[in-house]
């Protein structure tokens, strides 16, 4: 344990999912979820392979807890940020506004919008859990042992072995952009075609406001300040006078 | 900027002499205003802490987010600080609309011919060009404009942030609103911003805007002042004085026809 900082990662073998789909219920009830929501999803991918070698693929799937996470940049208010200390990507629920532009941004599509609090939300590997030394609760509840959680940069750690001895290792790159995700699936056949990733989106009303509104108004004080710098420089220079009228 | 020449003796009793130009509600509401304002703009601008926008330096944010306790903190006290605002400034306007609001606005803010003559030659005296400006209302020309855009701006600035602010009582299908509420409030207080500009530097520092400025204190700017910058105000507000010492008079005439008191001498003005 030389490195105090870690680096929180899932591993995941879907092989070993039999998608009983605990864990959804695990987390609903780790984190109040509401009904219609979830946090995380098992992806039946259907069968995969080629004959006789056949499986029935299930891909146990979350927020990928990305190194260069776009919901972050996306994020207004810095409500969604990468915890320093173990590159956690996780929501400060009071300083969201509850815009909705993390949730386009996310080439993954992990988030919702909270109908209770009209706040964001989405997986923090059980951030509650977590500080407590815990395994987050839908790796907890994993029968099969598919779901793994742990330090990579502890080379004890559950994951670090599990990555050490795997006859594979993927990741899900997003579409245009390097997000550097933290979910290694491995021993897998996982098909990321049928994810559904895509680039980040960005709304129009986005657009419109980094594209029209920053730079027009940038452009407008600036103007305006260096106006009233020149005006301002001019009468100094000018001197002052009891009988200014 | 006249059209005649003021006589050293004219200038010396105009510059004694008073004129009321602000009420005491406008003053108490446009210095309501300004307290807000400071709270609420060092505020917001501490929250546009998206690294993509790079507006305000890292210092600047960390100062804040330090101060207020967390990002939460800080956008909670701008949601608060701006709900009060939104609350009084409502409020002064219903109060006074139809003693203040509605005369300020019918005889101060309507544009004249004058004004639009005003935004033609204006740009040349910046120039340095010598040009004869059109005789003013109680606003010049650029006042007004700066006016609406701060009243339309107002508007803007409350909806948007009354939108933001209880935007969790917004359903998602509708989230789209809460997304255009953030430019059209940032483009808001950008026009107002670029205008505060000229209006601060116009108000505090220059020189012939002197009385003008304090008159934000005590309501009053000298009779030279008017006479010179708002030409048409003070021919308003001297007609004013003649009817007011004129119904004076008369009451006095009246007063003396009944035997209770004795005419003065006329003032001469």
């Amino acid at each position: 344990m030389a490195n105090s900082v870690k680096k929180y990662a899932f591993v995941i073998d879907p092989r070993r999912c039999i998608d009983c789909r605990a864990c959804l219920v695990a987390c609903r009830a780790e984190n109040n979820v509401p009904i219609p929501n979830t946090r995380i999803w098992v992806y039946d991918q259907g069968v995969v392979g080629e004959f006789p070698n056949l499986a029935q693929q299930f891909v146990p799937y979350n927020c990928m807890h990305c190194d260069n996470p776009p919901c972050v940049e996306a994020c207004p208010s810095q409500a969604t940020y990468k915890r320093k200390e173990d590159g956690l990507v996780v929501i400060d629920q009071e300083a969201c506004i509850g815009c909705g532009l993390c949730l386009p941004a996310c080439p993954y599509h992990v988030r919702y919008l909270n109908p209770q609090t009209g706040k964001a939300d989405k997986c923090n590997a059980c951030l509650q859990r977590t500080a407590q030394g815990e395994a987050p609760a839908c790796v907890a509840t994993c029968v099969g042992g598919s779901r793994l959680f742990g330090d990579l940069n502890d080379p004890n750690s559950e994951v670090s072995i599990a990555l050490r001895n795997a006859k594979s290792i993927k990741t899900l790159p997003a579409v245009g952009v390097d997000t550097g995700p933290n979910i290694y699936y491995i021993n897998d056949l996982v098909d990321e075609q049928k994810l559904a990733i895509t680039a980040p989106q960005i709304p129009p009303a986005d657009t419109f406001y980094q594209k029209i509104v920053i730079p027009g108004v940038i452009a407008a004080v600036g103007v305006m300040f260096f106006g009233q710098a020149v005006a301002f420089a001019k009468q100094l220079r000018k001197g002052e006078s009891e009988f200014d009228e | 900027m006249s059209d005649e020449v003021l006589s050293l003796a004219e200038r010396k009793r105009l510059r004694a002499k008073k004129i009321k130009k602000h009420g005491l509600a406008n003053i108490v509401t446009h210095w309501f205003n300004v307290a807000s304002w400071a709270i609420l703009l060092t505020t917001g601008l501490a929250m546009l802490a998206n690294p993509n926008l790079k507006i305000m330096p890292q210092g600047y944010i960390d100062f804040f987010v330090n101060l207020f306790g967390g990002v939460g903190n800080l956008i909670q006290a701008h949601k608060v600080f701006g709900v009060i605002w939104v609350i009084v400034i409502t409020y002064n306007v219903t109060l006074g609309f139809r003693r203040y609001f509605v005369p300020f606005a019918r005889k101060r803010m309507l544009l004249t011919p004058d004004d639009i003559t005003w935004f033609k030659l204006y740009p040349k005296k910046l120039l340095g060009r010598k040009v004869e400006l059109p005789p003013q209302d109680a606003y010049n020309a650029g006042q007004k404009a700066f006016g609406y855009v701060v009243f339309l701006g107002t508007i803007a600035i409350m909806i948007t942030g009354v939108i933001m602010t209880f935007s969790y009582l917004i359903p998602n299908e509708l989230r789209w609103i809460v997304q255009w509420a953030r430019p059209i409030h940032f483009g808001a207080v950008g026009m107002i911003v670029a205008g505060l500009m000229v209006h601060v530097y116009m108000a505090a520092f220059f020189p012939e805007e002197k009385s003008a400025f304090f008159s934000m204190f005590n309501g009053e700017v000298d009779a030279l002042y008017a006479r010179l910058h708002h030409r048409k105000w003070y021919e308003d507000k001297l007609k004013e004085e003649r009817e007011y010492e004129m119904r004076v008079r008369l009451e006095e005439i009246e007063a003396h026809e009944q035997g209770t008191t004795e005419p003065e001498k006329p003032v001469t003005a």
